[in-house]
């Protein structure tokens, strides 16, 4: 078959890397057509990508397996991409903010250049093991990748923030293109919330699917504690806005700090550490 | 919030919000290190891992097992505590906000909310355009939640989403509800494993940690266990097809699987692992004028009196150049215990001692051996119901606003005005545009601008 999803699927990869090119093309020499383009590449990026997506989950159906594209690390980043492209061109609607494109898009072209070029991230499809045949699956990894995305996106507004932050007054035109620090700092919290419900959903999911599984809805798992941790940050955040008053810089801090933290609840915990949820790193 | 300065200073502190930021970012750090240690190994494997000064540390602070230990759980009691008690703080500024009549308001502050609009008819109003503003405000402010007339004129106010103010209580409580189910779980219930030979039965499961065995209170027998593989050699399916017996009785048959456990009584039987245990068909001559054929399972000391010889099998592997095979360890008393390998259907002969022995394996079989995690939580339920109430009162707190709009006609020098405001407490960009459209209704009902 010529169309297969692993066609699709490296197209998709170049297809991020030209969109989010242009978004900092739009951004730098702050061409208008540009910027136009480059969310019209992002569409046509996303709906090949979910072509590709759709197809392996047929593909696997074909092979015997049967199962939704989910199911190893390969399949989590590009479903990690596909969300983050999906947040974002959400939040492009909303605001008609394209400049934040080229804060955002990078974060969607790395996670499939890495699933795509990386030798170690095997990408075949594989049949699902005992403990990860539950309908369970769809929704917990869907959930987590929905927070997961939703901070990546709150990461790259708040690298967006300090930049402008730190040049306050200048008049570099670069940094004047970047909407207004409130506007930033706005979207950033708004963006930060609705992760974190959706973190908070994806541990829930997670722990009930570990109770049908194992019998044990919580337990300490290396991974489940990483996610907990995250979460534990989120939370100093939202209290530390909601109560405290604390705005801008410090939030953008704690935003990239999030971040920092979900990258090692997905990444570290896989290949540092050992524990049950082992799946991931295959 | 009010800030009394009479107020206890631990009572200050215990209900500080900087103590609750602080609490969250101890937790968040002090939860690493038990990611970072493996939790719950044996204690001998931390002091040949980490040597005997590291060991200790480990051992001082319970970091093999830190999540159950005294200072982590104490953490966790702090941080409940604080939650608790800052609730207790806010809950009468809560209860104000909720209590407020907000109809006991002076028509003059309300041009000085954020959202307003004011309209001076110089024609003057008659009741029938009055009560077309009335009615046009209720429909596009979603109802008039309350009237009240003054001298100079009529308040009309529409209030929605007062109760979101109780989201955070909700969502705070959520957290204790849950921590309350675990809490019932680890009293009320408990967690053990069941190890089944197929065709094996037992009334008892074992606690892992303490060894101790736990009465299931009926009896648990596996019929056959089964396992499955893909193509490429991925397991597929591990499979217990299992019959529980009560009283005598076979009330209940079913096949287990990963992911799809069985209940009985409150008790979850969960596949949890297997095990192939080989049996092994040996026939052994000795040169003193023995025989005899024995079938034995792995790591049985087998004593034969008659030839004066004990032996066992350590290993066994199914396929060795295509026939099964056994590590077969032999003790006679006359030196050494040696150990050999036998392929089946090949006599071998050792001497030990004065003596020859010819051993011959006739047959081996795999049989399945079941690993059944078996649990009671009765505190799952309400551990469900503090997830559920947890993102409830998420949505409630983030995205459920308390909005209120007010309507005034009255007179100001003489002249009929209308005016028209509103606040909301959160999502202001959805409150503006719903208050910008009823303007534009009011407007034209108005029939003026200004």
């Amino acid at each position: 078959m010529i169309l297969s999803s692993s066609y699709l699927l490296s197209l998709t990869t170049f297809i991020y890397l030209g969109a989010a090119a242009l978004y900092l093309i739009h951004w730098i020499f702050r061409v208008k057509r540009v910027g136009a383009l480059a969310f019209f590449v992002t569409i046509v990026g996303f709906i090949v990508q979910t072509l590709g997506l759709a197809l392996r989950w047929r593909e696997s159906y074909q092979l015997g397996y049967g199962h939704a594209p989910l199911s190893n690390f390969y399949e989590s980043l590009v479903i990690f991409a596909w969300i983050t492209i999906l947040v974002y061109i959400y939040i492009e609607w909303k605001t008609k903010r394209r400049v934040i494109g080229a804060f955002a898009t990078p974060f969607a072209s790395l996670a499939m250049a890495y699933a795509s070029f990386s030798p170690n991230v095997e990408d075949t499809i594989q049949p699902l093991i005992p403990a990860l045949q539950s309908n369970w699956l769809l929704a917990h990894v869907v959930t987590c990748f929905l927070g997961y995305a939703s901070f990546a996106v709150a990461c790259g507004l708040g690298i967006m923030y300090l930049m402008r932050g730190t040049e306050k007054g200048s008049r570099n035109p670069l940094l004047m293109a970047l909407p207004e620090n409130k506007i930033i700092d706005d979207l950033m919290h708004q963006t930060m919330v609705f992760g974190f419900l959706w973190l908070s959903i994806g541990i829930i999911t997670g722990s009930i699917w570990a109770n049908s599984a194992w019998g044990t809805y919580w337990s300490w798992d290396p991974k489940e504690t990483w996610s907990l941790i995250t979460w534990f940050i989120y939370a100093t955040a939202l209290h530390a806005r909601f109560v405290r008053g604390w705005r801008g810089n410090r939030i953008a801090y704690l935003s990239i700090f999030g971040f920092a933290s979900v990258i090692f609840t997905y990444f570290g915990v896989n290949f540092l550490l050992s524990g049950l949820h082992s799946y991931g790193s295959q | 919030m009010k800030k009394s300065s009479n107020e206890n200073p631990l009572w200050r502190f215990i209900t500080s919000i900087k103590l609750a930021v602080f609490l969250l970012i101890t937790l968040a750090i002090t939860s690493i290190v038990g990611t970072l240690i493996p939790q719950g190994e044996s204690l001998q494997s931390y002091l040949e891992h980490y040597g005997p000064t590291l060991f200790k540390i480990i051992r001082a602070l319970h970091l093999n097992d830190m999540y159950h230990s005294w200072w982590y759980v104490s953490i966790l009691g702090f941080f409940t505590l604080n939650l608790i008690c800052c609730s207790i703080k806010r809950l009468p500024f809560t209860l104000a906000l909720y209590r407020k009549d907000n109809l006991n308001i002076d028509p003059d502050k309300l041009f000085r909310m954020p959202f307003k609009a004011r309209w001076e008819i110089s024609s003057g109003l008659d009741d029938a355009k009055k009560e077309a503003i009335v009615k046009a405000f209720s429909k596009n402010a979603g109802g008039i939640t309350g009237k009240r007339s003054l001298s100079d004129g009529t308040l009309y106010l529409s209030e929605k989403g007062k109760w979101s103010h109780w989201g955070l209580y909700g969502l705070h409580a959520s957290i204790i509800i849950i921590l309350i189910g675990a809490i019932i779980g680890i009293f009320y219930g408990f967690k053990g494993q069941v190890m089944l030979m197929e065709g094996g039965i037992t009334n008892q499961a074992i606690d892992p940690q303490t060894g101790k065995p736990i009465p299931l209170g009926f009896s648990l027998k596996c019929n056959s266990f089964n396992i499955s593989f893909y193509d490429n050699g991925a397991p597929k399916e591990y499979r217990s097809d299992l019959t529980v017996i009560d009283q005598g009785k076979e009330v209940l048959h079913k096949a287990i699987r990963v992911n799809s456990p069985m209940s009985y009584k409150g008790i979850t039987i969960y596949q949890a692992y297997y095990q192939a245990v080989p049996r092994v068909t040996l026939k052994i001559t000795t040169s003193n004028g023995h025989q005899k054929t024995f079938s034995l399972p792995t790591f049985k000391k087998i004593n034969w009196p008659e030839a004066a010889l004990s032996f066992g099998v350590l290993q066994y592997l199914p396929n060795v150049h295509g026939v099964p095979a056994a590590r077969v360890w032999i003790d006679n008393g006359a030196g050494p215990a040696q150990a050999i390998w036998i392929l089946k259907n090949r006599a071998r002969e050792i001497k030990m001692g004065p003596n020859f022995y010819k051993f011959l394996l006739i047959d081996a079989q795999e049989r399945y051996m079941t690993g059944l995690q078996i649990k009671k939580d009765p505190g799952v339920w309400v551990v469900w119901l503090g997830c559920t109430s947890l993102i409830i009162g998420f949505i409630i707190v983030f995205w459920v606003p308390h909005r209120k709009m007010w309507l005034w006609i009255g007179k100001n020098d003489g002249k009929d005005i209308v005016v028209v405001s509103g606040q909301s407490s959160k999502n202001r960009i959805q409150f503006e545009k719903d208050f910008r459209r009823i303007k534009q209704v009011l407007e034209q009902h108005v029939g003026e601008r200004l």
